[in-house]
């Protein structure tokens, strides 16, 4: 099967960071990145820019909104995700408590719906 | 035998039996509704020739053979190759391991799949009561004061997890087995506690669910012999 796993953290603490952190965080994914490829988990996987720079859209009576912003106001925000194949939920959600970013935000773990 | 001494031994060998019937045919609803047609027959059948040398065994095979008709009716409904697929599994599979080592596994496997932490607390208790003690939908219902169409619903999203998101019918691994064990756990304590000492509803006691949690926790006692947190 394969999951996607969410990463949600806190912008504006993830902002605060000052450089060393950052770079310690980033080496940290990299290994994360590694391993998991290495061991054929691994699908697809990105970090976002910050919610700062989202912008939504709505199509309403055929007319498309566009407004500026996430499209919920949450304490935390979407930051990046990982798409990983995985023979069941404990084995995503295994993957899920090691990416680095767990320790300071959360990671929700969604089943990719299968078409048949 | 009489319907009523038939519907006893049913009652004391469904959990067993449905859990080597999940493992067999991989899913939740088709084991349970071919657990239900082996009791009809058994009704039948036992009523008339009496009881088989081993009850549980008889309903795991005669079951099995349910599930493979109800596939193969689905099959010329729907004509899909997956499901003739796991029919031709199915069929392969040897006609049942009868071994007490192997049902008493599965019966381990369906208490952490009830129990699993992606369920909310309500619903691991209602899943277990459902499926691992045998009660009724009208009676989990009754345990939570909650209406019988509002249980089914939630029982039926329940199972929709269990297959949508690939929760493993296994007992965890020895990294994972203390925290879900604990899991399982507290589980049988809700039982337990609610039947002590109930929350809601008129009677004071609830003998009826603080025996469901004993017969629970004597059943995992004898599953994991030796631990002292049972």
């Amino acid at each position: 099967m394969q999951y996607l796993l969410l990463i949600y953290r806190n912008d504006a603490e993830y902002g605060k960071m000052d450089p060393a952190e950052r770079k310690q965080m980033s080496a940290e994914y990299g290994v994360f990145t590694q391993a998991i490829v290495q061991s054929g988990h691994f699908k697809a996987g990105d970090g976002l820019q910050p919610t700062t720079t989202a912008t939504t859209v709505r199509v309403r009576d055929g007319k498309m909104l566009t407004t500026d912003g996430p499209f919920a106001e949450t304490r935390e925000q979407l930051g990046g995700y990982y798409l990983v194949e995985a023979k069941d939920l404990d084995t995503a959600l295994g993957l899920a408590a090691r990416i680095p970013g767990a320790k300071s935000g959360s990671i929700e773990v969604r089943p990719v719906m299968i078409y048949d | 035998m009489t319907p009523v001494e038939v519907e006893k031994i049913f009652r004391d060998e469904a959990g067993r039996a449905l859990a080597t019937l999940i493992r067999l045919v991989g899913d939740f609803d088709l084991a349970e509704d071919a657990l239900q047609d082996a009791f009809a027959v058994a009704l039948e059948r036992w009523s008339a020739a009496g009881l088989p040398t081993n009850p549980r065994a008889w309903l795991v095979n005669v079951g099995r053979n349910k599930a493979i008709d109800r596939i193969r009716r689905n099959v010329a409904l729907r004509g899909k190759q997956q499901e003739l697929t796991r029919e031709i599994l199915l069929n392969a599979s040897a006609p049942c391991e009868n071994s007490d080592g192997v049902l008493d596994d599965d019966m381990l496997r369906l208490i952490f799949t009830c129990c699993h932490p992606s369920f909310a607390a309500e619903v691991q208790v209602a899943l277990t009561l459902r499926t691992v003690c045998g009660l009724t939908t009208a009676q989990v219902a009754r345990a939570f004061l909650a209406s019988e169409d509002a249980m089914a619903q939630r029982l039926l999203r329940a199972k929709q997890k269990i297959r949508l998101a690939g929760i493993p019918y296994e007992v965890p691994d020895r990294d994972a087995l203390e925290p879900r064990l604990r899991g399982v756990l507290a589980v049988i304590y809700l039982v337990f506690t609610e039947g002590y000492a109930a929350t809601s509803g008129e009677d004071l006691m609830r003998p009826d669910l603080a025996r469901e949690a004993i017969r629970l926790a004597r059943l995992l006692d004898a599953l994991m012999p030796g631990r002292g947190e049972i």
